[in-house]
């Protein structure tokens, strides 16, 4: 570790260096009237330009048209910030407040006839260090059209994302088949802070509450910090717009057959001269889903979410407040309880899940209470041609589970924690200098986690406190129709440690982890229509808690973390009692390099997407079989968590032929294939092939404005890159036989193959008429019987049959 | 508005309160009482109509770690009846507790269920009632649940010539659904435990 530190000293020197050089800044435009701003008038349905579009600016004679690309500009201006109104016949017009400190203004005008809000995209920070990354949104409509889905499960309509799913409630993102602590979200503009360590924890988030979520595919670390190794989900609530004129608003209503469910939401919002705030509201009460055989009993939700802010915007300075609060009651499918091996074999031959009962909304153990609450304090401040961003976050995270135990203990958690995370960051965007532009920024985290005594069992995970500093330098530069961008941060992490082991006895560690990340990029614009991005990243993220310290049954399985276990005298794998440390077993952290190349083709009838990317991940945490423990409820294969080398690569593509402007095609396909390196073998839970098909037509029809319709099928292949299968009988027999199934071999393995392969086919139809929006959906339309690979409950129970949705939305 | 501001202030000072005091905590977790783990079964047998009771033990010294546990084999006389006790304790680490009670006390909610191999009995007759369809099977239960169902944390068993064979005992949860028909394929397993034993 000493050996890294006169690196770190280089770096600290290099970025004085680099501040230094700011002392020779240019003048104030605003003193001789030579400010300049520009931009592009785009249509927002096509995306074509849309040309002799009229800007102007408010309270002052200057106005232009756009030109043959959509483009204008103005310069010779006197002032730094003003209100543009854009217009153009047969568009909405678009008012908006722009200043001079975001250069690449993208207006895309909704055409008059369409419900679509017209769209102002200002070069905004979130964006910088992430120029040559591969980065897809879901926004507007689709959003709105799946009010009532889960995080995980919105985003995975986007190429090369998937889900781990523990039923269908819990539901964790996975990009390039990467999850939890392995990808880092930004939940308005905060590196969102849970319980993320166990594969059972989705991510504390109600996807009803964003305006747009972007998705980067790349290790993104430089610009947010450790985790970022499979890619960065950034949740953006909505834009307070100033001098909106009137209040603005939706509110909708979401009804499913499917869980009989209920999902509701509003959004006021309004914009004064220098004022703006926002309110929303959204809830869900969901009772038991249903498989086409069988109700999947226990599987009711209940989540309410709310979220207040407000803008103050004076000249060079800009404030923002939010508040966001999320709580959700999520029931776990009763059947997947089991006790011993034998009760899983029993499950795994049933027909139905047990204690499978009629319909309920219910909810009883197992399941999960988890609550999120936000406070973000944030701000820009505007000198010369540079920017000040600050932003301070607070959050307070709860967690209990509920599991099925014995009397009394019923009605307590099992594990109930609170985490309070508190992060401070600073940036500065610096003005141009000889063609560069960059931000340096620094952030630090604090961060306590304290188990809530009266679970009346040993806690699962210990007590911590993590402290983490970093620092970071993005720059890019433009060279010709290329683009190159680069990067470096380096992070510091010290955390503190306190548990109890099995015989209750205190254990304390101190740790502290280190690393350099760095990126390299280059964005390529081929010609009119076709451009090329690519991306290589570095990321790390140190060991998680339950990495380190788990030990004991969880679910159906023994997990012994990487300080919980060690070798016999026969080298054979043992539980420790005593909990190991860094003298007497290192564990590095995690170092990912990835590499993302996108190729994008777009013209007026067709866009192409491609994406390829490469990850080797250095140190890579998992947890493997390594033996049967002998138990007072019978044997049990137990899992130790070990580092191996891993690579995941595979490559995202979409196609969009436009047949005519009523009727379009879409295909998706992503193909993924992962691997440890070190053991030549697969790793269990990768997601599996799938290519998905899209027909739709949009047209104005039977006296609505506009009728869609969208017929969505999909084929998800079996996962033929997983592990051996060892059956529950072949461990009995091994068990009675004195044979030790893991001594030779210990490779991973399933109890389960991975199951076949299946077709899905969904049906979503929309009408508009003036300011309502309304919509009924389809899903799984022939009612087909399936089990996901990356379904944790897959064991269990049958994934869930038809569904109708109907939805209403009212916008003002 | 403005309670909405001053809402915002009253987390931000909530938020600067809980970060003052965190800085300086290094608490550990506060002990608690385990009563997840069972890791000692003892099985006592006394004879009814006089004399020495016998207790044969399991216990597995870390519960779900992976030392192997240490099991006696039950050794009876022939021809004798006994009348059977099960106690289960979690002793990991310094702990004492006495999961018995608990059980008994939660009797609605669980079954203790009996298989053997060969003739090891002359009563109960027949190899047990464990596996689906079994639970008809007779077994000398001594004790009931608050909806006259057994438990079988106290039983009768008489022995029958010398012979050697093993005995399972296996405690499920089943709550809410125990009823005269669930069987040992019903609920979470908590104990499963197979014996060797000998009748001489």
């Amino acid at each position: 570790m000493i050996s890294r530190i006169p690196k770190t000293l280089i770096f600290a020197a290099l970025l004085l260096t680099h501040i230094s050089t700011f002392s020779q800044e240019k003048k104030d435009c605003a003193t001789d009237c030579s400010c300049i701003i520009s931009g592009v008038i785009m249509d927002a349905s096509t995306h074509e330009p849309v040309p002799y579009a009229t800007v102007q600016i408010k309270n002052s004679e200057k106005g232009v048209l756009t030109d043959e690309a959509g483009k204008f500009l103005f310069n010779k201006l006197c002032e730094k910030e003003f209100d543009i109104f854009i217009s153009h016949l047969g568009y909405k017009s678009v008012i908006h407040h722009h200043d001079i400190y975001h250069p690449d203004l993208v207006v895309k005008l909704a055409p008059s006839d369409v419900i679509l809000e017209s769209i102002v995209i200002e070069g905004s920070s979130i964006e910088t260090g992430l120029e040559s990354m591969t980065e897809s949104k879901i926004s507007g409509k689709d959003l709105e059209s799946m009010q009532n889905e889960s995080l995980g499960d919105v985003l995975s309509n986007i190429t090369g994302v998937s889900t781990l799913k523990t039923g269908q409630n819990v539901v964790k993102p996975m990009i390039h088949g990467l999850h939890g602590s392995r990808v880092l979200i930004i939940n308005n503009g905060v590196r969102h802070e849970g319980q993320g360590w166990g594969q059972e924890h989705a991510p504390e988030i109600d996807a009803a509450m964003a305006d747009n979520i972007a998705l980067v595919k790349g290790a993104a670390s430089v610009k947010y910090g450790p985790d970022a190794m499979g890619g960065v989900i950034i949740i953006n609530p909505p834009k307070m717009e100033l001098s909106t004129g009137h209040l603005h608003g939706a509110a909708g209503i979401t009804t499913a057959t499917n869980g009989r469910s209920i999902n509701t939401d509003l959004l006021l919002q309004q914009g004064y001269k220098n004022f703006a705030w926002m309110g929303q509201v959204a809830g869900l009460y969901q009772g038991d889903l249903s498989a086409p055989d069988h109700i999947l009993t226990n599987t009711g939700a209940r989540e309410l979410s709310y979220m207040f802010g407000s803008r103050y915007h004076h000249k060079k300075l800009d404030l923002t407040i939010l508040y966001s609060h999320v709580e959700q009651t999520l029931g776990i499918l009763r059947g997947s309880v089991v006790g011993n091996l034998n009760d899983l074999d029993i499950a795994l031959k049933a027909k139905e899940p047990f204690f499978t009962e009629s319909f309920s909304y219910d909810i009883n153990n197992p399941r999960q209470e988890v609550s999120h609450d936000l406070v973000r304090l944030k701000g820009h401040y505007n000198f010369k041609d540079h920017q000040l961003n600050f932003q301070y976050g607070f959050q307070a995270n709860t967690r209990q589970e509920f599991d099925v135990r014995r009397g009394s203990n019923n009605e307590r958690p099992a594990i109930d924690l609170e985490l309070f995370t508190h992060t401070f960051d600073l940036d500065w965007q610096h003005a141009q200098i000889s063609g560069w532009n960059g931000t340096v920024g620094t952030q630090w985290l604090y961060q306590d986690n304290n188990n809530i005594p009266g679970t009346n069992t040993i806690p699962f995970v210990p007590n911590y406190n993590n402290n983490r500093f970093g620092i970071y330098i993005i720059e890019s530069k433009a060279l010709g129709s290329l683009d190159f961008e680069l990067g470096l941060r380096y992070d510091y992490q010290s955390s503190s440690i306190r548990g109890r082991d099995t015989e209750n006895d205190i254990y304390k560690q101190d740790l502290n982890y280190q690393s350099i990340t760095g990126l390299v990029g280059v964005n390529a614009q081929l010609g009119k229509n076709t451009s090329f991005r690519s991306n290589f990243g570095t990321a790390w993220r140190p060991p998680n808690i339950a990495e380190l310290y788990s030990y004991g049954k969880h679910e159906f399985t023994i997990d012994f973390g990487l300080w919980r276990h060690s070798t016999d005298e026969f080298g054979t794998p043992i539980s420790s009692t005593d909990v190991l440390d860094q003298n007497q077993k290192p564990v590095d952290n995690e170092l990912g390099f990835k590499w993302v190349n996108t190729f994008n083709h777009t013209t007026k009838e067709q866009s192409l997407e491609v994406t390829a990317h490469f990850n080797y991940l250095k140190g890579y945490i998992y947890s493997k079989p390594a033996g049967i423990a002998a138990t007072v409820r019978g044997p049990f294969p137990f899992y130790i968590y070990d580092q191996t080398d891993a690579v995941f690569f595979g490559l995202d593509a979409s196609y969009i032929y436009r047949h005519s402007t009523i009727w379009e095609s879409q295909i998706k396909g992503s193909y993924l294939h992962a691997r440890d390196v070190n053991n030549d073998d697969f790793f269990i839970g990768i997601p599996p092939n799938r290519i998905s098909y899209e027909l739709s037509h949009s047209k104005s029809l039977l006296g609505l404005d506009e009728f869609s319709a969208a017929f969505e099928t999909s084929y998800t292949f079996e996962q033929f890159n997983s592990p051996r299968v060892i059956t529950v009988a072949e461990i009995n027999d091994a068990q009675l036989n004195g044979e030790n199934l893991f001594q030779q071999d210990r490779s991973n393995f399933d109890f389960l193959p991975a199951p076949s392969g299946y077709l899905l086919m969904n049906l979503k139809l929309q009408g508009i008429v003036n300011q309502f929006v309304f919509g009924v959906e389809f899903k799984n339309i022939l009612n087909y019987s399936y089990r996901d690979y990356t379904n944790r409950l897959r064991y269990f129970a049958d994934e869930t049959g038809f569904n109708m949705l109907i939805s209403a939305r009212y916008k003002f | 508005m403005t309670i909405l501001k001053s809402n915002f202030l009253a987390l931000l000072l909530l938020a600067s309160a809980v970060f003052m005091t965190a800085c300086s905590d290094d608490d550990a977790p506060e002990a608690e009482n385990e009563e997840e783990v069972i890791n000692e079964v003892t099985l006592t047998f006394t004879p009814v109509a006089g004399g020495t009771p016998l207790a044969f033990t399991y216990n597995d010294p870390d519960g779900d770690g992976t030392l192997t546990a240490e099991q006696d084999d039950i050794m009876l006389s022939a021809n004798t009846i006994y009348s059977l006790a099960i106690t289960l304790k979690n002793t990991v680490g310094g702990n004492n507790e006495n999961i018995t009670e608990e059980v008994k006390n939660e009797g609605i909610e669980h079954q203790i269920f009996f298989g053997w191999t060969g003739a090891l009995f002359s009563s109960p007759t027949g190899l047990g009632n464990i596996g689906a369809g079994n639970q008809v099977n007779t077994l000398n239960y001594q004790d009931e649940d608050a909806n006259g169902l057994p438990i079988g944390l106290a039983t009768v068993w008489e022995t029958a010539t010398p012979t050697i064979g093993t005995f399972r005992i296996l405690l499920k949860h089943q709550p809410d659904i125990k009823s005269a028909s669930s069987s040992s394929e019903d609920g979470e397993t908590d104990v499963d435990l197979q014996w060797n034993i000998e009748i001489k």
